[in-house]
């Protein structure tokens, strides 16, 4: 019966794949594989993590199929080897379940033809197939009736002839070929296995730092003055820095692209450097026995303003983007900075909540990565090229045209929508004429298989 | 270690899977005619698969188990980081070769043939053991 499921899905992922382009049938391979997950692992599906990724995989399927964009594709398929690795075991790192689910999505059939058994960690073996049995079998008559036909071919025109119109034609091998491909895949993922011993090791790393039982006075007391003076001093500089900055941000003129330009790409350079310099400080002084020393609170509210301070060094780069975006509109690249400011933020409110509740540098790597796969979701609901469009046409005070033409495809039939709103030079109007029948040509041309929400919305409605 | 043995077996596994992909994406090759051409690409395909069995994967069986290490735990420790490379490696040239038809049936071969031959090496030991 199981084996029956995982062919019917294989038929069904060349149905979906075969000879296609993405789009819809990513969406439905994704309920595919929930359905599948859930039908081999029952009991592992009622898991609160699981159900919270099936969640997230439900969403990046539904940003496939509606937005369409590579960063949503990107992301199913990251949600896809984080769900086959949170069935494995919900408990690890999400860095883990990244592991586990590609080596099941790679290995999973050959990891199981060795036999292990998760449960008992014992190798159960499997009745190994006789291969030489096998090719003796089938490749000593094949090779035998091969020989001869080429003779009889040979003795006989009549033989010749019947032996040249037996035609193939009839079968797609290359269907049936994807088809095992997709068994392949499928068997895969019906069990998911783990990577030892990196998942156990991973399941026995604690959060917190342990307290050591000896603790050397002296040491600490010249650590905590060298770190004391150090972020001290830091705290210091940054303060005049930040000062200097605002001033700079009230009294300048900024009217030109290439002033806003260099104030933001200048305060991005101080930021990341700041800010790698900043958590590396921190986690030296906090790497150990300093977080138990009954001396520590200077250094460790001295730490906490520096956080806060480099937080108001993010928001002051948040304002300059700001700035820029609504003189000369938004881009991937300030879009980038964006985001490069929200994961910036997270880091230092990590790095803060590390230090107040004792934590270990495994603890950062866990919950970063969490939030950084949790943004690359976000992100992925969102169809950048159309609101890169809508707000530089509707609330940017200027725009380059040129800009929004070359984006992808997803943008033709807004721009084309605006071409009345638009005063732009004939050349360019018919380049956007240009690429919104290219974009319809696309969507009509498309399967079923291919489609998206466009089509379904636009192109059924304006035919 | 059974060498000879496995390096056979996986060979057999390689040409059997690049030319079932071969004559799968291009049908037009799938004449009796190719009959002797098939057979004899058979000793290209053992060389290869000898060269890469016995330069990427019995180094791990020699050398971790002169460290104590039995075939399971050589596989359960290198197998999965071994397999996620080469399935890397060989996703990137099918993908640098634009889905070209010799690309995809020498990679794959590649792979699945020496992703059998860790499971051929590691059940080794483990029928000693039994």
């Amino acid at each position: 019966m199981k084996h029956i499921i995982t062919i019917i899905a294989a038929f069904m992922f060349s149905i979906l794949f075969y000879d296609k382009h993405i789009g819809l049938n990513l969406s439905i391979f994704s309920l595919i594989t929930i359905a599948l997950l859930a039908f081999y692992n029952p009991k592992r599906m009622k898991n609160k993590t699981v159900l919270l990724t099936v969640l997230a995989y439900l969403l990046t399927a539904i940003a496939v199929f509606i937005q369409h964009t590579s960063l949503s594709i990107i992301a199913n398929c990251a949600v896809f080897f984080t769900l086959v690795g949170v069935v494995s075991e919900h408990k690890t790192s999400i860095y883990v379940h990244w592991l586990n689910g590609l080596y099941t999505s790679i290995a999973g059939f050959f990891h199981r033809s060795f036999g292990i058994d998760k449960d008992t960690e014992k190798v159960s073996l499997k009745k190994d197939i006789d291969v030489w049995h096998w090719a003796k079998l089938i490749g000593i008559p094949a090779v035998f009736i091969v020989v001869f036909v080429l003779l009889y071919k040979n003795g006989n025109p009549m033989f010749n002839d019947l032996i040249n119109k037996i035609n193939f034609d009839f079968i797609n091998l290359q269907w049936i070929l994807f088809s095992v491909l997709g068994y392949y895949l499928f068997s895969n993922i019906s069990r998911p296995i783990q990577v030892e011993p990196a998942t156990s090791a991973d399941l026995k790393t604690s959060n917190i730092l342990s307290k050591p039982e000896t603790i050397s006075e002296e040491k600490l007391k010249k650590e905590k003055q060298l770190g004391t003076t150090l972020i001290g001093l830091l705290n210091t500089l940054i303060i005049f820095y930040i000062i200097t900055d605002i001033a700079s941000l009230v009294s300048t003129e900024l009217s030109s692209a290439p002033a806003l330009s260099s104030q933001v790409h200048s305060g991005i350079n101080a930021l990341i450097a700041s800010i790698v310099i900043a958590i590396v400080i921190i986690l030296y002084f906090f790497r150990g026995d300093l977080n138990f020393y009954s001396e520590n609170k200077t250094l460790k509210n001295l730490t906490y303003l520096w956080i806060i301070l480099n937080i108001v060094l993010v928001a002051l780069i948040a304002i300059k983007n700001h700035n820029y975006i609504s003189s000369f509109g938004l881009t991937y690249k300030r879009i980038g900075v964006n985001v490069y400011i929200l994961l910036t933020l997270i880091g230092l409110i990590t790095t803060f909540l590390k230090v107040m509740s004792v934590k270990n540098l495994v603890y950062l790597f866990r919950i970063n990565t969490q939030f950084a796969f949790v943004i690359l979701i976000a992100l992925s609901t969102i169809n950048w090229d159309k609101t890169i469009t809508e707000y530089n046409i509707h609330k940017a005070k200027s725009f380059d045209i040129d800009y929004l033409i070359k984006l992808t495809d997803n943008n033709a039939i807004q721009l084309y929508d605006a071409l009345d709103e638009l005063n732009i030079s004939n050349q360019n109007e018919q380049r956007i004429r240009e690429k919104y029948d290219r974009y319809l040509g696309d969507l009509l041309s498309k399967t079923w298989q291919e489609s998206n929400y466009d089509y379904y919305s636009v192109v059924l409605k304006r035919l | 270690m059974n060498v000879p043995s496995n390096i056979s077996k996986s060979s057999l596994l390689a040409f059997v899977v690049f030319w079932a992909i071969s004559f799968a994406t291009e049908t037009d090759i799938l004449t009796i005619d190719m009959t002797p051409y098939v057979m004899f690409s058979f000793i290209p395909v053992f060389l290869v698969s000898s060269f890469v069995i016995l330069s990427t994967v019995c180094p791990f069986f020699w050398l971790l188990e002169k460290d104590g290490f039995d075939k399971t735990q050589v596989f359960m420790g290198y197998f999965p980081y071994y397999v996620i490379t080469t399935f890397s490696i060989c996703a990137f040239f099918i993908i640098s070769s634009d889905f070209d038809t010799l690309a995809i049936a020498f990679f794959a071969s590649a792979f699945i043939s020496t992703s059998q031959a860790w499971v051929w090496f590691a059940k080794e030991k483990s029928h000693e053991k039994v």
